[in-house]
C-alpha cells in the first residue's frame, strides 16, 4: 500500500478564526460534530482507512481539549511503538516567534519531518469535512510524479465565505490558484488538502523561513510555475466549514440520510474517542422526528429536526425545533428552542424561550444558564 | 511484580447457559447481550474496576471465541495492565494429560498457579451470569472485620421466590447456621448471589483436598462450600442490597431488560460514580425519522428507525423500516425489521432479518390459552421471510419461511 510511504499532517487551528464563537476555548479539530465526534475524527479517521500511519497534530493553542479528546490515539488505532500519532505543540524559539500561520507551525515541527522516514506528506486541516478517499489521491499523486497535489472539489461553494480557486491548464497542470470570496457559480475550489514530496517540502519551508514567507498558501502559489502541480478532485459529499452559520448548515445537512451515509460509510469507519454512555432513554411523553440522538441522551419532550450530543436531557414539555445541542446540555420542563446551537453543559431553565433563524442562528457557549 | 494486589478476582465465565436457547448456541452465557450496548460479562468486569480490583482471571470453557474477541486485552474496562489486568483462562494441556474443568471449583483448583504469581490475600469468586452493580470492596471489608475464611455475598428474596436459590440460615452476627439448597419449603429469603470472598490459603487447601476426594462433583456450591462449613471454617453473610438479577432463562432475559425502562426499578445504568463499561460498537448517532414513533424505551447508536417503537430495548446499527412496529421487545445489533413487520414480546438475536408484513411474538392478551404465551425468539442471522410468523414461546433457530 501506497500510503505506508505518507505522513499525515494535521493542523488543528487552522482557521480557528473563522468560527471565533466555538474556538475561543478550543482549537478548530476539537470543535464537537455529529452527536458525537470532534472535527478532527474525520481528517484522522480518512488517514487511518487510508493506511497511514504516522500522524503528526500541529497545534497552536487552546489545545487542552484536543489533546484530552485524541488521548493516545488508541480510539485510531494509532497508540503504537512504532509510528503512531504525535501531537506537535507549538516550537517556539527567538526565531520562529509565536507561531502564526501554519507555515511557520510546519517550520517549528522540521524536525518532525525530517525524522521520518516517509517519501510524501499529506497535509489536512480540521474544517474540512467528508469521507475522503486519501489513498486515492496518493496513488494519483505518484502515478503522475508529482511534485505537490492539491485537492479540490467542483460546486458552488455556498458554505463558504472565502476559498481558494484552481485553474488548470491543457495538461491538467494547476497554473493558478487566487482567493475568491462570494462565489456565485460553479467552481474548482480548494479544500487545504495537499500530498507534497516530504525532501520538496522541507526545501520550501527552509527557503520560507529564510525569506519571512508567512502563509503557506502563498508560498504556494508563488512556486506554481516550476512546479508539477496537480489537482485532484475530490467527490462526493465534501464541505468546508468557514463560518458559524456553515457550521449549523452542514450539521443539519447531516439529517438528509444520503450525506449521513456517505461520511458515515460502514467500510471506512469514523473513528471518535467513547464515552462509556448508555443507550439514549425516550420516556412515554417523548416525540422525536427527523433527528440524529447520541447515547446517554434522556428525552421527554420534543424534538424536530435537530442534533443531539451525547447525554443531553430534553424535560417533559421542552419543544426543540431546528437545533443543534451539545453534550450534556440540560433544556427544562416547557422550555422552546428554535434554531439554536446551544455549546457544551448549557442548560436552558424551565419555560425559557430561545428563538433565531435559519440563516442567524442563536448561539450559547458553554456552560451559560438562561 | 510491583505492588502486591490484596485480592484478585476470578470470573467464572465457562457456563453455557443452556435454558437461554438458541442465543447461547454459538456464545457462552456471559456474553449475551445486555441493555442496548453491554453484554452480561460487563457487570461483573465493571464492578472489579470500579471497586479496585485489577486482576481479574476470566475462566473461559464453553464457545469461547466470542468472549475472548470481546475481552481482547480488557481496554474498555482499563484492565489493559503492565500488572495484573485481565486474563483469560482456558483449560490447558499439562503433563499429566488435558482436562476440561470439570466443575466451579475445579476450574479455580487448575488456575493456583495463575493464583500463586500474584499471591493475593483474598480471592473473590464470581460469575458471568448476573446483571448488579456492587462494591466488591465494601464486601472485602466485612470479610476483613469478621475474621472470616469466606464470605458469601446474599439478598434477600420474596419469600414466595425463595425455594428456587440457594439459601442460608445467619446467626445474629452474620455467621452462617446452614445452608439450603432449593428446598420446598424454605427457612430463610437470603439468597446466595453466587459471589464469594474467600481467604487464599484457606481456599487452596480446600481446593487440593477436593481435587483429591474422588466423590466430588468439584463446585463450589455443592462441595467446597459445604466442606469448610463442616470443618466449622468461619463462614459469613454479607448483606448486599440493590438490583441484581439471574438472567439465566429467556423470561429473565427479555425481563431484565425491559427492566430498565422502568423508573421504579433500582437499577441506573447512567450512573457516573458506577460507570458500566463496554466494547462499544464504532457507529454514528441514531436517526429517527419523520414518521417515526418512539416512546418508553431505549435506542442506540447506530440505528435508523422510521417506525414505531414502545416500551423496547434496540441495540446497536437496528434499522426499523416504515410501519413496522417493535413493542416490549429486545431487538440485538444489526437487525432490520422491514415495511409493516411487527415484533411484540420478543427477544431478536443479532444480524437478524424480519421481512415485511412477518409477525414475530404475541399480546399475552391476545392469547386463548395464556399458558401457550412466552417470548418468541429469533436466532441469530435468522430470516423471517414475508408475512411469516413466529409464535409466541417460539425459538426460530432458522430461516422462517413465508411468501416469497
Amino acid at each position: 500500500m501506497s500510503s505506508n510511504n505518507v505522513l499525515g499532517i494535521i493542523f488543528s487551528n487552522a482557521y480557528d478564526e473563522l468560527l471565533p464563537e466555538m474556538t475561543t476555548f478550543r482549537t478548530m479539530g476539537s470543535v464537537p460534530f455529529a452527536g458525537r465526534y470532534r472535527l478532527i475524527d474525520f481528517p484522522l479517521s480518512n488517514m487511518v482507512n487510508a493506511g497511514i500511519s504516522q500522524v503528526g497534530i500541529i497545534t497552536k493553542a487552546n489545545y487542552r481539549s484536543l489533546m484530552d479528546h485524541v488521548g493516545n490515539g488508541k480510539a485510531w488505532d494509532l497508540s503504537r511503538k512504532r509510528e503512531g500519532m504525535t501531537i506537535l505543540p507549538p516550537f517556539n524559539t527567538t526565531e520562529t516567534g509565536m507561531s502564526v500561520g501554519k507555515l511557520d507551525a510546519l517550520c517549528g515541527s522540521i524536525d518532525y519531518l525530517s525524522s521520518s522516514d516517509k517519501e510524501y506528506v499529506l497535509l489536512t486541516d480540521c474544517n474540512v469535512l467528508g469521507n475522503i478517499d486519501y489513498e486515492d489521491m496518493i496513488n494519483a499523486h505518484i502515478e503522475k510524479n508529482a511534485d505537490i497535489t492539491l485537492a479540490y472539489t467542483r460546486g458552488i461553494p455556498k458554505q463558504i465565505n472565502y476559498a481558494t480557486e484552481y485553474e488548470f491548464g491543457a495538461d491538467g497542470k494547476i497554473v493558478s490558484s487566487k482567493f475568491i470570496g462570494n462565489f456565485m457559480f460553479e467552481t474548482n475550489y480548494s479544500t487545504n488538502v495537499m500530498v507534497i514530496r516530504r525532501s520538496l517540502l522541507e526545501r520550501l519551508l527552509q527557503e520560507a523561513h529564510s525569506s519571512r514567507f508567512e502563509n503557506l498558501e502563498s508560498l504556494i502559489a508563488m512556486h506554481l510555475v516550476h512546479l508539477k502541480a496537480y489537482g485532484y478532485e475530490q467527490k462526493g459529499y465534501i464541505r468546508v466549514l468557514s463560518s458559524l452559520q456553515d457550521y449549523y448548515n452542514v450539521s443539519l445537512e447531516l439529517l438528509d440520510r444520503d450525506n449521513m451515509k456517505q461520511i458515515f460509510a460502514p467500510d471506512k469507519p469514523v473513528y471518535t474517542k467513547t464515552r462509556d454512555e448508555v443507550p439514549a432513554f425516550y420516556g412515554i411523553s417523548s416525540n422525536v422526528k427527523n433527528s440524529l440522538i447520541a447515547d446517554g441522551c434522556r428525552i421527554e419532550g420534543e424534538v424536530e429536526n435537530c442534533i443531539l450530543f451525547r447525554g443531553v436531557t430534553v424535560a417533559k414539555g421542552a419543544k426543540i425545533k431546528d437545533s443543534i445541542i451539545m453534550q450534556g446540555s440540560f433544556v427544562g420542563e416547557n422550555a422552546s428552542l428554535e434554531c439554536v446551537i446551544l455549546d457544551k453543559s448549557v442548560a436552558i431553565k424551565p419555560g425559557k424561550n430561545l428563538c433565531g433563524a435559519s440563516n442567524f442562528p442563536v448561539y450559547v457557549g458553554k456552560e451559560i444558564v438562561i | 511484580m510491583a505492588v502486591k494486589p490484596e485480592c484478585i478476582a476470578m470470573l467464572l465465565a465457562g457456563g453455557q447457559g443452556s435454558r437461554l436457547g438458541i442465543l447461547t448456541k454459538q456464545i457462552a452465557k456471559p456474553a449475551v447481550p445486555y441493555g442496548g450496548k453491554y453484554r452480561i460479562i460487563d457487570f461483573p468486569l465493571s464492578n472489579c474496576v470500579n471497586s479496585g480490583i485489577y486482576t481479574v482471571g476470566v475462566l473461559t470453557q464453553y464457545q469461547p471465541l466470542e468472549l475472548n474477541d470481546y475481552i481482547g486485552n480488557g481496554q474498555p474496562w482499563d484492565l489493559d495492565r503492565a500488572n495484573g489486568g485481565v486474563h483469560i483462562l482456558s483449560p490447558y494441556q499439562q503433563i499429566k494429560g488435558t482436562e476440561w474443568y470439570k466443575g466451579t471449583a475445579n476450574a479455580i483448583y487448575q488456575n493456583i498457579n495463575f493464583i500463586e504469581r500474584y499471591d493475593p490475600e483474598y480471592v473473590l469468586i464470581l460469575s458471568g451470569d448476573h446483571i448488579y452493580k456492587m462494591d466488591y470492596a465494601k464486601m472485602i471489608e466485612y470479610h476483613k472485620k469478621k475474621e472470616a475464611d469466606c464470605t458469601i455475598a446474599m439478598l434477600e428474596v420474596p419469600w414466595d421466590e425463595a425455594s428456587r436459590f440457594g439459601l442460608m440460615i445467619t446467626n445474629e452476627d452474620g455467621s452462617i447456621a446452614e445452608f439450603e439448597e432449593k428446598p420446598k419449603n424454605p427457612r430463610s429469603n437470603k439468597a446466595s448471589m453466587g459471589v464469594y470472598v474467600f481467604s487464599w490459603k484457606k481456599l487452596r487447601k480446600y481446593l487440593i483436598e477436593d481435587e483429591a476426594n474422588e466423590n466430588s462433583g468439584n463446585d463450589f456450591g455443592h462441595d467446597v462450600i459445604p466442606a469448610m462449613h463442616e470443618n466449622g471454617e468461619r463462614m459469613f453473610a454479607y448483606q448486599f442490597d440493590g438490583y441484581w438479577k439471574d438472567v439465566g432463562t429467556i423470561n429473565s432475559l427479555w425481563d431484565a431488560n425491559l427492566d430498565l425502562l422502568n423508573p421504579k426499578v433500582d437499577l441506573n445504568l447512567d450512573d457516573d460514580s458506577w460507570k458500566i463499561y463496554s466494547r462499544s460498537p464504532v457507529a454514528p448517532p441514531h436517526f429517527i425519522g419523520d414518521n417515526a414513533k418512539v416512546i418508553n424505551s431505549m435506542i442506540t447508536e447506530g440505528c435508523e428507525i422510521k417506525g414505531d417503537i414502545d416500551f423496547s430495548v434496540l441495540f446497536a446499527n437496528v434499522t426499523v423500516e416504515e410501519g413496522a412496529e417493535v413493542r416490549y421487545s429486545i431487538v440485538m445489533p444489526g437487525t432490520v425489521i422491514k415495511k409493516g413487520a411487527v415484533v411484540q414480546y420478543s427477544i431478536v438475536a443479532e444480524n437478524a432479518v424480519i421481512e415485511e408484513g412477518a409477525v414475530v411474538g404475541e399480546r399475552p392478551e391476545n392469547m386463548e390459552v395464556i399458558d401457550d404465551w412466552g417470548v418468541a425468539v429469533v436466532g441469530s442471522g435468522v430470516k423471517v421471510g414475508k408475512g411469516a410468523r413466529v409464535a409466541p414461546k417460539e425459538m426460530a433457530d432458522s430461516n422462517v419461511g413465508g411468501e416469497e
